[in-house]
């Protein structure tokens, strides 16, 4: 879980690991990244804005585009973030220049069966 | 755009492959020039060579970074407007390069629209650019940044609370939650009090803005203030082990709106103690200078370095993003109410000894026509 507001990272560990899963938390882009190669995991879930410049988009991009990241590019990735914004409406132009969506997006605050559904979904694809 | 003449040429700098090809492909639809360039390096040949009218580039690059690119684009022509591209919530970030000379930003993730609209519009105002203040025109671009940061700050701190509270709702009766309630409940009163200092400080600024507080002019004792500002802050103090003093004539009469003064005064004893040492101390003095008052309020505390000084009054500004708290509003505020009752701050600091904030009011000398 890759996420800048600690409460919130503490908030929704504590409901998957009530549910089963095991999270590992970033407070930053980069660091999520790090953790990525470190110990890679079954889903990433990733916030949209976040402090550090290289926010939630610049992350997918990241670990869509970069090379070095190309051994985790099939890693669900479930974007969040309480702006009530589709993807479609975020990256309108993703399709046209072949911009790579996230997988899954939710909305922050989160609803927990939608939310535990598509975590449980991510997973079982990857 | 002018269609008679030559298209404009833009030149985007950015690591990012998927991001250069989408500017590429939007600005080209609207009739626009289009240079990509993958480092910083790359991007300043080709803006030397080049010479575009606009250069959009993001501040996170390896190698060579945006913040280091600005200041050399303006080097080679101050003609060229710079447009940074960077995270959203990083204003403190854009800021800093507005002040070394970019002229917008644009935040992540953002449409064609909003592309194209920042494109033109820095074109646009290129050439207004020449003959006006481009430092006024800086601050009325964050000002009208201001609602959509201020949002992004209230929705939160209202996340937290709404996921600690629905994660405890289904936790209901095991063990889990037992464990985590106290400890949660703590959090979300603390981000409800973090929330409520935001909107306090927020509407402060706003009616400041709208010029509804700090109008009234009356006759203030500065010294009052300041020994009510002192005890309402004596516990907190203590508790940070730091001590308070003063040092005052035995009247210095002001101008201005004692409520105002009040926040004004108490805003900067309150930093004093935050950003103090354990065993530092605070001393807020007062002094006639010619027609004005100095109010100054030093601390022994971690000081600022001289590149944030500038930036320091700025709305939302914070020299380490959050790590304090506090709402980013405190010294806006300040200035505002200084220079809305004729006076003016500012500050002298040395990193690691501590700093100084000085603030010059009118002095009072009797009634005068229109006061209220």
């Amino acid at each position: 879980m890759i996420d800048d507001d600690p409460d919130y990272r503490a908030s929704v560990r504590c409901l998957l690991e009530s549910e089963g899963f095991t999270v590992s938390e970033a407070s930053s882009g980069d660091e999520g990244l790090r953790l990525l190669a470190q110990d890679p995991p079954d889903a990433i879930i990733l916030d949209v804005m976040m402090r550090c410049c290289c926010e939630g988009y610049g992350v997918t991009q990241a670990i869509k585009f970069r090379e070095e990241f190309a051994g985790y590019r099939d890693i669900p990735i479930i974007m969040a973030s309480s702006i009530e914004q589709s993807p479609d409406e975020l990256f309108p132009m993703a399709s046209e220049v072949g911009m790579i969506r996230p997988d899954y997006y939710v909305t922050k605050p989160l609803d927990i069966p939608r939310f535990l559904d598509v975590v449980r979904r991510a997973v079982a694809k990857s | 755009m002018n269609p008679a003449a030559e298209p404009e040429l833009v030149v985007v700098i950015d690591d990012d492959y998927a991001m250069r090809l989408s500017c590429r492909k939007i600005l080209a639809k609207s009739g626009f020039q289009v240079e990509t360039c993958e480092n910083g390096a790359q991007g300043l040949e080709a803006v030397a060579r080049l010479k575009p009218a606009l250069v959009l580039v993001d501040l996170k690059m390896p190698g060579l970074s945006g913040m280091e690119v600005i200041p050399r684009v303006r080097e080679i022509s101050r003609e060229i407007v710079v447009v940074v591209i960077t995270g959203y919530a990083t204003i403190d970030t854009a800021v800093e390069a507005m002040k070394s000379g970019a002229y917008d930003f644009l935040p992540k993730p953002f449409s064609p629209d909003e592309l194209r609209l920042i494109v033109q519009r820095g074109l646009e105002r290129r050439r207004l650019a020449l003959r006006s203040n481009q430092a006024e025109m800086e601050r009325e671009l964050l000002k009208r940044r201001f609602v959509s940061f201020v949002s992004h700050q209230l929705q939160t701190p209202l996340v937290a609370i709404h996921q600690y509270l629905s994660v405890l709702k289904r936790l209901e009766e095991t063990e889990d939650a037992a464990a985590k309630r106290r400890e949660w409940f703590d959090r979300c009163l603390k981000r409800i009090d973090d929330l409520q200092a935001l909107i306090r400080d927020w509407l402060t600024l706003a009616k400041l803005e709208g010029q509804c507080l700090a109008q009234r002019r009356v006759r203030v004792d500065l010294k009052q203030t300041v020994e009510s500002v002192l005890a309402d802050n004596a516990e907190i103090a203590a508790a940070n082990q730091v001590t308070l003093d003063s040092r005052m004539p035995d009247e210095c009469l002001v101008r201005g709106d004692p409520n105002c003064l009040s926040v004004l005064v108490d805003n900067l004893v309150g930093n004093a103690i935050k950003y103090n040492h354990p065993a530092g101390s605070v001393t807020v003095s007062v002094e006639t200078a010619g027609e004005e008052i100095e109010l100054a309020v030093s601390d022994t505390g971690i000081g600022i370095p001289e590149e944030f000084r500038a930036l320091l009054f700025d709305e939302f500004f914070r020299v380490e993003s959050a790590q304090s708290g506090g709402t980013g509003l405190g010294l806006a505020i300040c200035r505002k109410v200084a220079t809305e009752m004729g006076g003016s701050i500012h500050v002298e600091s040395e990193v690691g000894a501590g700093s100084t904030f000085r603030v010059r009011l009118p002095a009072w000398r009797g009634e005068a026509p229109g006061d209220a």
